[in-house]
């Protein structure tokens, strides 16, 4: 690769002139950076557009140089040089006619007519003939150098013309080579040739880029090497002819004690000095101010003087290093200087092989170097190297003027480590690339297997950092719907949403992501006071069927105390439960929902324990999205609430072996140390068909038993409620008992033993008063039967039944005696109601229960397979008169009614929307 | 004890997509290859999530219970993490439906010391060299190994049996699954081979032992066995998985040194 780069910037600076033309603006730029002074002898006179102005069009009368040369001479300036070229005699058109006048005149016989004609005619002539006249005034003065033009090339035959004696005289012999070749030439014409002191080449060399860097001091015509007229102008200043040139072939050109150091063709490379304050390196004076007098002539006195054109039209400019544009008299002011001052540059031979060998040492830098190195370091070498170079052939040339080409391995150096630090920078991008491929691919793996786990909001942050794919797509697709099915739709949104960014057109995401949309706004499982009822939402079309735990949720089969009871299916074995949940969330805070939290799990788990074939059995229990639910055996009978009233009564025998079978049941669990707390018809389930009962909700009625509660609980029905836990005292098996007797009582007669015009009446007789003898309400029971329902609502609990086994033997002996007496076995009639109660309706309220707090009321009634509906019924005035509405609870114990058990004030609340029956049916309670 | 070592995979010659997943988690010195198994695709989802899943996890206790941490710990570690990688892919199966019915065998090996903790699931296998001597250090939870255990077929008839790719067990088709967990002693030169059943399906244990017993860079063993199973037919994914214990740091030479490589 670096080889590569090192081969194709050499073919780049071969092909192309890119890097020399960048060594060549170096070069100039370095070059008119050293420090040297211009020589202070050398001035030039232009020609410029105001002497152009004031003397008349170009070409002037030669006349007119003739008395700027005879003025310059007179002040005693050393050298005068004359750029312009006088290659063709001037001739006015009038000297052509006062010549033939001056023939015919001779042939004519002398008179003084002719006499006086003669004399004006070579009057005119003289003033007329300008060559003659400028030709007189170099004679004159002896000291002014002409120019000569060669054009350049390889000479292959013989000169057209040979060098005239003129020329000879300032040329030297020389076919060593040691000069520039020139095929052709133009010489001044022989009178101004022979007058002047010296001739000189003035031949630019022109760079590729047109700049003029180098001056070739001597150019060969066929063997004879004329010098350059900045040479002769040198030597001329300096006292010396032609004849002191001393050549040193490939080497340098002596001029006396000048030793000017050139190429093999006797090039040198000027100094080309830099303005000084603003001013230019050489002054350059008006020729018509000259020839006025406004500039004195006397300034010029032993300088060297160059007339040379700068005005527009006349003459050619050159670019040179600094200058944008020079005339051949500045340029020649340059050299001249240069030669005088030895200011040239030298490009030592040994240059070459320098510039060459730190070539050779970058390439190496860049082929072994810097792919070993760090990429901070490498740039840091290659800066400093690159420093390094420009910086050493800056000072060379500005210092010691001294030329090594070290731009071209400064370029190579930048170049190649660009190209290479560019590859390495691709090359680890790749890599990088692909190490983001793998994490991407972990990320994507770790994520399904959070997902397989469940853990889908780790799934989710995991699959967002994989960058997005097909693939992903169906994963993230998937793990959506995972949060669909547990009812998170504001999370299954966050997955649209992010879908949808890449790819809006994904399967069917545009529906889903409305669907979401709305869902997330009006669904949140379990939280949210907003879902009346808590109830799930079932019917979504194409939602996914929701998930509680390993559950799938079938439908809703009706709303219990505790919150909404589905039906539900464990999609693995298929088996169908029902799922009470319950929104601990909403019902408790802070330390009590952990409380709450505990305390249910535990309940759950005493209750998951029993086993026994009147218990239903539960599977599992479990908290999802704030919703605690409890899977249970799912039953196909009803409750026995529609059994306890007048009219619908089991017969007696029924209704013994329902409730011995219920006493067996309570002592399995109470021999298990669980309590139920809340029996009541409503917690017994009973199948017609196949003779079952079985006892749902052990160990609930605990779960809630806290006293800040929300929105008010719901445990216990206070008229099947035993004193004691009316009275807040704990509570045994024994109570059990009671309650069971209690819902004996009801089911045999369809009335409660105690009822009360209030909550707190009621509460008060259970507490205090005797139950009445059931054969008051129903006079066919049997005294043992009578005997049984007696023992069993004892007030003191050391007087019931001690075990539901010992109360279920005396139900069933009790039935063997019916079953003795069958003509006893009549239908159950009509039962008169009691007197001092004005109705007598079941009275179902729910209370919590607590001994220093408020307490809540909850008429409920069952209602469905395991649910409870509730309806608040209540009508006495004591009872009322604290009667106060609560609203913003609409969650599943939306209607509660709320009183102060202890306080016996009969303040009271009652929340009820719609069934809120005060006043309407006054004989109720 | 210290421990070099090299992973390859390939797809093989017959197959387009590699189901095969091999990983090592050189700190901790784990080595876990899989070999998943079902249709579009999914077996490659089910080899690569056991690996990474394995690798995360066990990875993860294995640096916090350091180099020493004891056999038992270990045992439990990998039966722990390996339960919860059937499970997430069970369940993954499970909830995204292209994935329906894919799983995966197993073989992973945490090496330490003096002690290879090797466990595997299915018929991707362990090989060592001790000496000069190629053994096979699992034994396949295949149909067929069932059938030889039980006498039914011969090695020979096992050779040419059709029901080469039955497993017994796999990883995530059940919602549990058994590791087996075997510990060995490892000596220093043994060199450990764990391979998919594109190795051991397409060379004989000859074939395997010529390329291993000479002494020469894992990196070119690893190649000449999976150029050696393609050579016979490359019909599977071919993943081999080296490990080398040897006593000692390695010395290296002069010019890696000054070349800081």
């Amino acid at each position: 690769m670096a080889v590569l780069i090192v081969v194709a910037v050499v073919v780049l600076d071969r092909a192309t002139d890119a890097i020399g033309t960048l060594e060549r603006r170096f070069y100039d730029f370095a070059s008119t950076s050293s420090g040297r002074q211009p020589s202070d002898r050398i001035a030039v006179i232009a020609i410029d557009d105001q002497s152009i102005n004031n003397i008349g069009r170009w070409p002037w009368p030669r006349d007119v140089h003739a008395q700027l040369i005879d003025l310059l001479s007179t002040a005693k300036a050393k050298t005068i040089v004359h750029t312009a070229f006088f290659f063709e005699p001037q001739t006015d058109r009038g000297l052509v006619f006062i010549r033939k006048m001056k023939d015919v005149l001779g042939q004519a016989a002398p008179t003084p007519v002719t006499e006086q004609l003669g004399q004006v005619i070579t009057q005119a002539e003289q003033s007329l003939d300008t060559d003659a006249k400028l030709a007189a005034s170099m004679a004159k003065a002896g000291n002014v150098l002409v120019p000569s033009f060669f054009v350049l090339g390889e000479p292959q035959g013989k000169p057209d013309t040979p060098l005239p004696a003129f020329a000879l005289k300032s040329a030297v012999i020389e076919d060593s080579g040691f000069s520039e070749p020139a095929v052709r030439g133009q010489q001044p014409i022989e009178a101004i040739g022979n007058a002047a002191a010296g001739i000189g080449h003035l031949n630019l060399i022109n760079d590729i880029d047109g700049t003029v860097r180098s001056e070739a001091l001597l150019v060969n015509y066929y063997g004879k090497a004329v010098p350059s007229i900045a040479l002769l102008a040198a030597a001329n200043s300096l006292n010396l002819g032609v004849g002191d040139l001393k050549l040193n072939p490939g080497e340098s050109v002596q001029i006396g004690k000048l030793r000017v150091r050139t190429d093999d063709i006797a090039r040198m490379l000027p100094q080309f000095y830099k303005g000084r304050d603003g001013k230019p390196a050489f002054a350059v004076d008006s020729f018509y101010d000259v020839l006025t007098g406004k500039i004195p002539a006397s300034k010029y006195a032993n300088k060297i003087v160059l007339i040379g054109a700068t005005a527009a039209g006349v003459g050619v400019q050159s670019p040179a290093p600094g200058y944008a544009a020079l005339s051949p008299a500045e340029m020649l002011a340059h050299t001249t200087s240069s030669i005088l001052g030895e200011h040239f540059i030298v490009q030592p031979g040994w240059g070459l092989l320098a510039a060459f060998g730190a070539s050779v040492l970058i390439a190496v830098y860049l082929v072994l170097g810097l792919p070993r190195i760090s990429a901070g370091m490498a740039g840091a070498i290659t800066a400093v190297l690159f420093v390094g170079l420009l910086g050493t052939e800056f000072g060379l040339l500005a210092g010691t003027s001294l030329w090594l080409k070290l731009v071209f391995p400064a370029a190579l150096l930048v170049i190649g480590h660009l190209a290479l630090t560019t590859k390495r920078f691709l090359v680890t991008e790749a890599g990088k690339l692909r190490s983001d491929e793998e994490s991407a691919e972990t990320n994507r793996m770790m994520g399904l297997a959070l997902q397989g786990q469940g853990q889908l909001d780790t799934a989710f942050d995991r699959f967002r950092r994989v960058p997005m794919s097909d693939p992903l797509m169906d994963n993230l697709y998937n793990l959506a719907l995972d949060f669909e099915r547990k009812r998170q739709f504001n999370k299954a949104q966050a997955i649209y949403e992010y879908m949808a960014a890449w790819k809006k057109d994904y399967k069917d995401l545009q529906t889903k992501l409305n669907r979401a949309r709305n869902l997330s706004e009006t669904v949140i499982l379990g939280g949210g006071g907003s879902h009346p009822g808590g109830t799930m939402l079932l019917d979504g079309g194409a939602v996914e069927k929701p998930m509680l735990g390993r559950y799938q949720v079938e439908k809703e089969l009706g709303k219990g105390a505790m919150g909404v009871v589905y039906l539900g299916k464990d999609p693995k074995i298929g088996r169908v439960v029902a799922i009470k949940t319950m929104a601990l969330s909403q019902e408790f805070e802070g330390d009590e929902l952990t409380d709450a939290r505990e305390r249910f799990f535990r309940e759950a788990e005493t209750a998951g324990r029993l086993q026994h074939q009147n218990i239903v059995t539960i599977f599992d229990a479990g908290e999802e999205h704030d919703l605690a639910y409890i899977a249970m055996e799912f039953l196909k009978g009803k409750d026995l609430v529609d059994r306890c009233k007048d009219g619908n009564l089991f017969p007696v025998p029924k209704v013994l072996s329902i409730v011995a079978r219920v006493a067996e049941a309570l002592a399995y669990a109470h021999r298990q140390n669980v309590v139920h707390r809340d029996i009541k018809p409503a917690n017994i389930m009973y199948e017609v068909d196949s003779d079952t009962v079985k006892v749902t909700d052990f160990g609930i009625a605990r779960i809630t038993d806290s006293s800040k509660t929300k929105t008010g609980l719901v445990l216990g029905t206070p008229s099947f409620m035993s004193p004691e836990q009316i009275a807040g005292k704990k509570v045994d098996g024994r109570s059990d008992l009671y309650s069971l007797g209690v819902m004996l009582f009801q089911m045999l007669t369809g009335v409660l033993p105690f009822r009360g015009d209030s909550m707190a009446e009621l509460m008060y007789k259970i507490a205090n008063e005797e139950a009445p003898d059931i054969r008051i309400v129903r006079k066919d029971i049997s005294d043992p039967l009578a005997h049984v329902v007696s023992t069993a609502l004892a007030k003191r609990s050391d007087a019931r039944y001690q075990d539901g086994e010992q109360f279920a033997a005396d139900l069933r002996a009790v039935m063997a005696g019916i079953a003795g007496h069958a003509s006893a076995a009549t239908a159950p009639h009509p039962v008169a109601p009691a007197a001092g109660a004005a109705v007598p309706g079941p009275l179902e309220k729910t209370v919590m229960m607590n001994a220093s707090s408020p307490a809540v009321l909850d008429g409920a009634r069952a209602s469905g397979a395991s649910a409870q509906t509730l309806i608040a019924a209540n009508s006495a005035p004591g009872y009322d008169s604290g009667h106060q509405v609560e609203a913003g609870h609409a969650d599943v114990f939306a209607k509660t009614a709320g009183f102060n058990a202890l306080g016996g004030s009969g303040a009271a609340s009652a929340q009820d929307g719609k069934t809120d029956l005060d006043g309407k049916e006054p004989g109720h309670l | 004890m210290i421990y070099e070592f090299c992973i390859r995979t390939d797809p093989g010659l017959a197959r387009e997509n590699n189901e095969d997943s091999v990983t090592i988690d050189e700190p901790t010195r784990l080595g876990i290859l899989a070999d998943g198994m079902g249709g579009y695709n999914a077996g490659e989802i089910a080899s690569g999530m056991a690996t990474t899943f394995i690798k995360s996890e066990l990875g993860r206790w294995l640096s916090q219970a350091g180099r020493h941490a004891n056999g038992r710990e270990v045992r439990r570690a990998m039966e722990i993490c390996v339960d919860n990688a059937n499970r997430s892919i069970f369940n993954a199966a499970n909830s995204n439906p292209q994935y329906s019915g894919m799983g995966t065998t197993l073989v992973l090996g945490v090496f330490q010391d003096a002690r290879l903790m090797l466990g595997h699931i299915g018929d991707s296998r362990c090989y060592r060299v001790r000496g000069a001597e190629l053994s096979q250090v699992t034994k396949d939870h295949s149909l067929l190994q069932e059938q030889m255990d039980a006498g039914l077929i011969t090695r020979e008839q096992a050779a040419v049996s059709t029901n080469k790719n039955l497993v017994t067990r796999a990883l995530g088709v059940e919602d549990a699954v058994l590791l087996e967990v075997n510990e060995h002693k490892v000596e220093a030169g043994d060199l450990y081979l764990m391979c998919s059943d594109g190795l051991s399906d397409m060379l004989e244990d000859e074939a395997i032992a010529r390329i291993l017993l000479p002494d020469a860079p894992l990196e070119q063993k690893t190649q000449q066995l999976v150029d050696a199973a393609n050579a016979n037919g490359g019909r599977d994914n071919i993943s081999v998985l080296l490990a080398h214990a040897k006593t000692g740091p390695e010395k290296r030479g002069f010019i890696s040194r000054l070349l800081g490589k």
